[in-house]
């Protein structure tokens, strides 16, 4: 049939390039054991310290005193509501409670109150759960004949709307989204032109091999920026992710930031690549397993250990970790100072590898 | 410039793993020289010219352009030359001016210096017209034209040209060949390679290099290539029938049914062992030896059904 003879053709040709066969045998076992592996058994466990900010003054006192050791000690009392997010967001705790000032009366009265708490937006499954036992902790503190759901909380942003799921996920996935479109782009413009002929034209020309580099990444963070902005809108519009001045320029500068740590990546290995499809597939190979492992959809705190040590190769980790802070936490460069020295370490090395395997790869 | 050769290349060796693409040749091109690299497919003639555009990095050997050591000072060599490659370097996206206005830019040329000459050249071409056209929408041959005009337009001393007139049609093909010579005279130095004979010839080059399985095996002038046959005589003759190989005497070049192509010591015994054979002759004439008889000679023991091929793509040409 000719339908088997179009079919046999790809998968012969498919099967002549090297790289491209060994890529595409890795890349499910990559992805098989990294998503069998990063996940913890059984739900894992949680751990912690819990940071409170009390508006109730009777309630300080009170659970000082009562709480049962184990408990005191894994609970930090902060002065201020930023004084609480400044602590989420430097990983000193994993949840914030905001006790409301009628606190201790409601419960004595057996008057149903709510708690605000903040996950911490790096781990906000712990967030979740722990906020459940703090409603158990809290509650048995009241009068003996407390009614058992006498105290609730209110998971929430730092600027007290309402937690969600997207709040965790978004800021990791702009990043990723950035990244995936500079790394795609930038496999297909040199392979492409290494097809066509096109890379020899510019290569016998006097300009350097350096600047064909250069111009290949200034044009790939081009388009870096304008779907950074694509990606700014939609979480705006579709997802509730607000701004504020200082947060939306260092969203901006975040994205920038980790699109360019991976340009070197791409010119590595697209030069590596002498066709679309070998870069196409290489590409995933890597850009895959990095959205699972650098925390976009899971927290890294809950994986285990060892799949921890290897998150923290990706840059996307550092991104993902940065933007969270200032698009959930609105805080700034004091709190994110590690992961923006981290990406720009990344950039410069990589870079500077690319340019000299670049000089390397294109002449063979 | 401390030499007054446009390129040397000693002893170049360009190796891909077991493959000896380029092995062991030397070569020497003046300024102002049109220089011709012919071969059959395969011999090593696009790689030759890859290895001097600083495209490949050669396995082995000294080379020299344009005054410059290729190996310790590339960009010097790459700020004098100009390549007309196998495959077309144009961007199907972009018109044919701004392709051109691209190339130039990264020899340092701005755009109204550019414009001025593709004008020149796309004038020259009869494609200006077409100038605001996207490549993608150009045919095989309005491209190759674009093509040349963008390698010539950032004026480059020394033109390499791998095989500019392949796909064209005989009268395209005669216009680039007519070009190419006209470049020659402007005192461009131009490194052609085909593996037409009858182009080498047409265009009258100043020296040839034999190309075949990555050697040289002859190099020269015209005429010293052809001085080799001289002694002997070469008759082209057409009968109705096919004539018996043990009948005739002389060096059969070429025998396809009634077309006979013979070099012979004595023309005058030859014709009188044909009258023997009593058939009737069509045509008969003799010539001095053409490339192709040279080459034909000098690639025997090679394989025989390249040659054939080659005297196919010879044929189609004439026709
Ligand atoms: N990148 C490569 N990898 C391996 N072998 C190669 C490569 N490029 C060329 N070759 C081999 O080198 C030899 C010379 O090839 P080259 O393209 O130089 O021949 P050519 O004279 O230009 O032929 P043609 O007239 O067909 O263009 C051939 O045997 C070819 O298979
Ligand atoms: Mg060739």
């Amino acid at each position: 049939m000719r339908l088997w003879d179009i079919a046999w053709k790809d998968l012969k040709t498919f099967l002549r390039g090297r790289t491209r066969v060994v890529f595409s045998i890795l890349m499910p076992i990559i992805l098989m054991i990294m998503l069998g592996f990063i996940f913890p058994k059984a739900g894992g466990s949680y751990g912690g310290s819990i940071g409170v900010y009390s508006k109730d003054l009777i309630f300080n006192s009170k659970v000082e005193k009562s709480l049962s050791n184990t408990a005191a000690s894994k609970m930090i009392f902060y002065n201020s509501r930023q004084d609480l997010i400044n602590a989420l967001a430097s990983g000193k705790i994993v949840i914030g409670a905001i006790i409301p000032k009628d606190f201790s009366l409601s419960v004595a009265l057996n008057r149903s109150v709510a708690m605000d708490v903040i996950p911490s937006p790096a781990n906000p499954q712990a967030g979740i759960m722990m906020s459940q036992m703090l409603v158990g902790v809290f509650g048995s503190e009241g009068t003996k004949n407390t009614k058992r759901n006498v105290v609730k909380s209110k998971l929430v942003n730092a600027d007290g709307t309402a937690f969600n799921y997207y709040d965790f996920t978004v800021p990791g996935l702009m990043a990723m989204i950035a990244i995936m479109s500079v790394m795609t782009g930038l496999a297909s413009s040199i392979t492409r032109e290494r097809e066509l002929g096109t890379l020899d034209g510019i290569m016998v020309t006097p300009i350097s091999r350096g600047s064909i580099v250069i111009g290949k990444i200034l044009a790939q963070s081009i388009r870096g920026i304008a779907t950074a902005m694509v990606i700014l809108v939609v979480s705006w519009l579709f997802f509730g992710v607000k701004f504020t001045g200082t947060s939306l320029l260092w969203t901006i500068f975040l994205l920038l930031l980790s699109t360019f740590s991976f340009i070197g990546v791409g010119v590595m290995f697209t030069a590596a690549m002498k066709d679309q499809e070998t870069a196409m597939i290489s590409m995933t190979t890597i850009t895959f397993p990095m959205m699972f492992f650098s925390g976009v959809f899971f927290p890294i705190q809950q994986m285990p250990k060892i799949m921890q040590y290897i998150a923290y190769i990706f840059p996307l980790t550092y991104a993902a970790d940065a933007l969270r802070k200032v698009i959930t936490l609105n805080v700034g460069w004091n709190f994110i100072w590690m992961d923006v020295v981290v990406l720009i370490c990344f950039t410069v090395v990589t870079s500077a590898i690319a340019t000299v395997s670049f000089q390397k790869l294109t002449q063979d | 410039m401390n030499t007054k050769k446009a390129i040397v290349v000693k002893g170049l060796k360009k190796y891909f793993k077991k493959v000896k693409a380029v092995d062991g040749i030397s070569f020497e091109v003046k300024y102002g020289e049109l220089f011709a690299l012919l071969g059959q497919n395969g011999a090593g003639k696009s790689t030759t010219i890859r290895v001097l555009t600083n495209l490949a990095v050669p396995t082995d050997g000294y080379i020299e352009v344009a005054g410059y050591d290729l190996l310790k000072d590339p960009t010097n060599v790459r700020r004098n030359i100009g390549l007309v490659a196998e495959k077309v370097i144009l961007y199907n996206d972009l018109t044919a001016m701004e392709n051109i206005k691209f190339f130039s830019r990264l020899y340092g040329i701005k755009d109204s210096i550019s414009e001025e000459r593709a004008k020149e050249f796309l004038k020259l071409f009869d494609i200006w017209t077409f100038k605001d056209m996207l490549i993608s929408k150009m045919s095989t041959g309005m491209r190759q034209k674009v093509n040349l005009a963008r390698a010539l337009v950032p004026d480059p001393k020394i033109i390499f040209l791998d095989e500019p007139t392949l796909g064209l049609d005989p009268v395209s093909t005669k216009h680039i060949r007519d070009f190419i010579v006209g470049l020659r005279e402007e005192g461009r130095t131009i490194v052609y390679t085909t593996h037409v004979l009858h182009d080498v010839e047409l265009m009258n080059v100043d020296e040839v290099a034999i190309m075949s399985e990555g050697k040289i095996i002859s190099k020269g002038t015209l005429k010293e290539i052809k001085k080799h046959f001289k002694k002997a005589e070469i008759v082209e003759m057409e009968t109705d029938e096919t004539l018996a190989k043990d009948k005739i005497k002389g060096k059969i070049l070429i025998q396809e049914g009634g077309y006979l192509k013979v070099e012979v010591e004595d023309i005058g015994e030859f014709l009188r062992d044909v009258a023997k054979l009593n058939i009737q002759i069509r045509s008969f004439k003799t010539l001095e030896p053409s490339l192709e008889d040279v080459y034909v000679e000098l690639s025997e023991g090679s394989d025989n059904n390249v040659e054939k091929g080659m005297r196919n793509t010879l044929n189609e040409e004439v026709k």
